[in-house]
């Protein structure tokens, strides 16, 4: 499977669950999945589903507090002005669980299946213009870069007092000073690299090659079968309602 | 194969020639001073660093490589330290096609060995090298040496006479007993370490990568919390992970990571304002006068627009305002001309001789000859003091 | 268009929204600040709208993209949200640029526009994103503002209505602080960044490099 087939898998099963309603629909769907799941990804699908489990759960769990708990009826039942009934409550939480898991399986299945593939790697994949990849290795460096000055700004500012370590009304007031220092810090980096080593080395054009270099084709065989039974699965659930 | 250091003091047009004698010809691979100037900007592991400046069929056998990929591979880069993300950066030149290379102070960063792994590299590959190193006060032999001077004095620092501002301070003993650390389960860093550090004194934290040092700093300023054990400053119990820290003034490696506002007036405005009740409440005129004796006198002065060598002296003013007893300085001399590196041992001996503690870490062994110190060194989750 | 130190800025700003997300968990506070970013960048380009509008929302858009795919799997959805925000503070927030970067603080014109313009985004990002909200999800997302929506529900509201409602009550608030966040750090910005920003290179940003 190549990256691009995996980014259209994903977009399709995003269509397909937010089409789906019925059980049959999303059976189909979850079939697709699994189908993925034990011939693409096999030994990494535990991890996959964990890592959804971990994101959806917490949501699930407050929607059904929300829904549940407070609201007792369903959107359904409110639109057509009904008492309603928790259990109908509970039905709308369950489907758009369900949709929700089934996106966030899709994602987590297919980074997990290329997962062998550097960041680099994947990007030089898609077929996307130099422009954006150049845009998304960009951000994803960029973005640890942050990471790490979060960590050290963090450090010299409780050691200066100025925020604390745990929740404060300290931190409150005075937290945006840690994230205006993040921001100058990256600045800084960003602009040094702009100034004195991209000019210099013509380091944009050797990404610029390495996207050239890395000519693989934009879908696989493997691709058109995934996708076709994403699409039949995500029509059929449609066509069910 | 043209090998040329760039010598002078800082703020002497260093940078500029180095930049100017690779701006013409063919393009020149380059390793600047600032944070993550070795990296390329674009990767977001090792293995991509290595592959966006490889060239094609790149001959590994004769390349430059002191990290260990099975290890690094990996790795994101920005989350390396300083000297391997400058061992990083020259593992990329070597695979590269570049003909060419700036080194802007980078080396500085490196340990010892890997110091001399990489002189030794740069005075054999052939291809031209520009270099700009604190510590080499005479172009090794096969180099040319090309000498800057300033035109007008720019930033002139005078900590002589800024220490001699300083009060006298009784800084209390810090004992560290039973420590025990770890940042996840099996992880542990620190395991019964136990130390005491008298105050009057100079102490160099010494451990490889990974060993400890910064989590022993964020201990001690209170980032993080120990799983077990107890820190004493003189008789009292010492936790400032629950209480803040009102102890140890600490000027980062990157100073830029550590301002508390975009000019520095904002930045000492916010620290007076966190200062705890009974620290000494130092007043704006000292303050503002002791950062025109680190060469900035306008407190409206936006920090992100001075020179490097300048922010990182200026990172020193907290620490040595008088305001906290102990002072914690990482890497103080990476960019600093040996000029300056002597006045800052200078400075550190004298504040240790009024009182006050300090701590530092540094690759730079020619400064810490300098200053009169004791070693603590963390080797097997523990520490010990020689 | 998009010169090299406007790539830059977009992913700066994307990398901005993303990690601010950690900073809110790490300092443990009650807010989201998830598109500072998309305001700073059109702060930071108000030389030029049209370049600030695409900037903004291609920052927005990436970050919606990397938080869906890594973080929450609502944040897809409010791509038009991301555009409508870039929208406003290219037309609105960033006609204000010289004065909130004017130093001595002009403190009450300072609060003024951070106020009109945040309540306008807020609004603004409210309507757009409530048929989102109340047709894809319910009126529920993993935000605390459901609450909000339950409560209107149960006051016998329909769900567009609850849904508007919620946001209204609870997106100017937010954007205000976004609004806040945005301006203060495009105070502390050095200048020789926004001049690059401004300058339009005589080459394109593909041949620059080479």
């Amino acid at each position: 499977m190549t990256p691009n087939g995996a980014a259209l898998f994903v977009i399709v099963m995003l269509i397909g669950a937010l089409a789906a309603s019925g059980p049959l629909g999303f059976s189909l769907l979850y079939a697709v999945l699994v189908a993925f799941a034990l011939v693409e990804v096999r030994a990494g699908t535990t991890t996959a589903l964990t890592r959804s489990a971990v994101i959806v759960l917490p949501l699930a769990a407050f929607m059904a507090a929300v829904w549940i708990g407070f609201v007792g009826r369903s959107p359904a039942e409110i639109a057509a002005g009904a008492s309603g009934t928790r259990a109908a409550a509970a039905a709308y939480v369950l489907t758009v669980c369900l949709r929700l898991f089934l996106i966030v399986a899709a994602i987590q299945l297919v980074l997990l299946r290329f997962v062998h593939l550097t960041p680099l790697q994947f990007i030089c994949a898609l077929r996307l213009p130099v422009t954006a990849k150049r845009l998304l290795a960009l951000t994803l460096s960029l973005t640890e870069t942050l990471r790490q000055a979060v960590d050290r700004a963090r450090t010299a500012l409780i050691a200066a007092g100025v925020i604390t370590r745990r929740m404060s009304l300290r931190n409150l007031v005075h937290g945006w000073v840690l994230v205006q220092t993040v921001w100058l810090s990256a600045i800084t980096i960003a602009v040094g690299r702009m100034r004195d080593k991209w000019p210099i080395e013509g380091t944009l054009g050797r990404l610029d090659d390495l996207f050239q270099r890395a000519r693989t084709p934009s879908l696989a065989p493997g691709d058109a079968v995934w996708l076709s039974l994403g699409v039949g699965a995500a029509l059929f659930g449609l066509g069910i309602g | 194969m043209v090998r040329t250091l760039i010598s002078g003091p800082n703020f002497s047009g260093r940078s500029d020639a180095l930049r100017g004698s690779l701006a013409s010809g063919a393009k020149a691979f380059v390793i600047g001073p600032y944070a993550e100037a070795a990296l390329s900007g674009l990767a977001s592991t090792v293995a991509d660093e290595i592959a966006v400046y490889r060239a094609d069929g790149a001959d590994d056998s004769a390349s430059f490589a002191p990290l260990d990929l099975t290890i690094y591979t990996d790795r994101k880069p920005q989350t390396l330290s300083g000297g391997e993300q400058v061992l990083l950066a020259l593992q990329c030149f070597s695979q590269s096609a570049y003909g060419r290379v700036g080194i802007d102070t980078a080396l500085e960063q490196l340990d010892g060995d890997n110091r001399i792994q990489a002189l030794d590299y740069l005075s054999r590959v052939e291809r031209d090298i520009v270099l700009i190193d604190n510590r080499l006060a005479t172009a090794p032999p096969g180099w040319t040496g090309l000498a800057c001077q300033p035109e007008k004095p720019a930033f002139p620092c005078d900590l002589e006479s800024l220490v001699a501002g300083v009060a006298p301070c009784a800084a209390p003993r810090i004992v560290i007993s039973d420590l025990h650390f770890a940042y996840r389960p099996g992880a542990d860093v620190f395991q019964g370490a136990a130390l005491t550090l008298e105050p009057g004194r100079a102490f160099r934290l010494f451990g490889r990568n990974g060993a400890g040092k910064t989590t022993l700093l964020k201990i001690l300023v209170g980032v993080l919390a120990p799983g077990r054990g107890e820190v004493l400053l003189g008789e009292q119990s010492y936790a400032p992970w629950r209480d803040g820290n009102a102890t140890f003034a600490l000027a980062m490696q990157n100073p830029d990571h550590q301002w508390c506002g975009a000019t520095l007036g904002e930045d000492i405005e916010r620290r007076r304002a966190s200062l705890k009740t009974g620290q000494e409440k130092v007043s704006d005129a000292r303050i503002a006068a002791a950062a025109g004796k680190l060469g900035v006198t306008s407190l409206d002065q936006h920090l992100y627009e001075l020179p490097l060598a300048a922010r990182k002296r200026l990172s020193w003013l907290w620490p040595f305002s008088g305001v906290m007893p102990w002072i914690m300085l990482d890497e103080p001399t990476i960019g600093q001309d040996r000029d300056m590196c002597r006045a800052l041992a200078a400075a550190l001996d004298r504040l240790c001789g009024l009182g006050y503690g300090v701590v530092f870490v540094t690759h730079d062994d020619d400064f810490a000859r300098q200053v009169p110190h004791g070693i603590i060194t963390i080797d097997n989750h523990r520490l010990s003091l020689d | 268009m998009f010169t090299t130190p406007r790539l830059v800025l977009i992913a700066l700003c994307a990398a901005l929204n993303v990690a601010v997300g950690s900073i809110v968990y790490l300092l443990k506070l009650p807010i989201y600040l998830d598109s500072v970013g998309i305001i700073l960048c059109a702060l930071l380009l108000a030389s030029d709208r049209w370049a600030g509008f695409a900037c903004a929302s291609v920052a927005g858009t990436i970050s919606c993209v990397i938080i869906f795919l890594l973080v929450n799997p609502f944040f897809i959805w409010f791509e038009l949200t991301v555009i409508a925000i870039a929208l406003v503070s290219v037309l609105l927030t960033a006609r204000f640029a010289d004065t909130l970067r004017a130093r001595p603080l002009p403190n009450a014109k300072f609060a003024a526009i951070v106020l009109i313009c945040g309540i306008v985004t807020g609004v603004v990002s409210a309507i757009v994103s409530a048929p989102v909200v109340a047709y894809l999800f319910g009126g529920v997302t993993g935000s605390g503002s459901a609450f909000v929506v339950a409560f209107f529900l149960k006051t016998g509201q329909q769900l567009l209505n609850a849904t508007l409602l919620s946001g209204l009550t609870a997106d100017p608030i937010d954007k205000v602080l976004q609004v806040l966040f945005a301006a203060l750090l495009y105070r502390a910005t050095p200048g020789d960044f926004i001049a690059m920003l401004a300058a339009r290179e005589a080459t394109s940003a593909t041949s620059a490099a080479r």
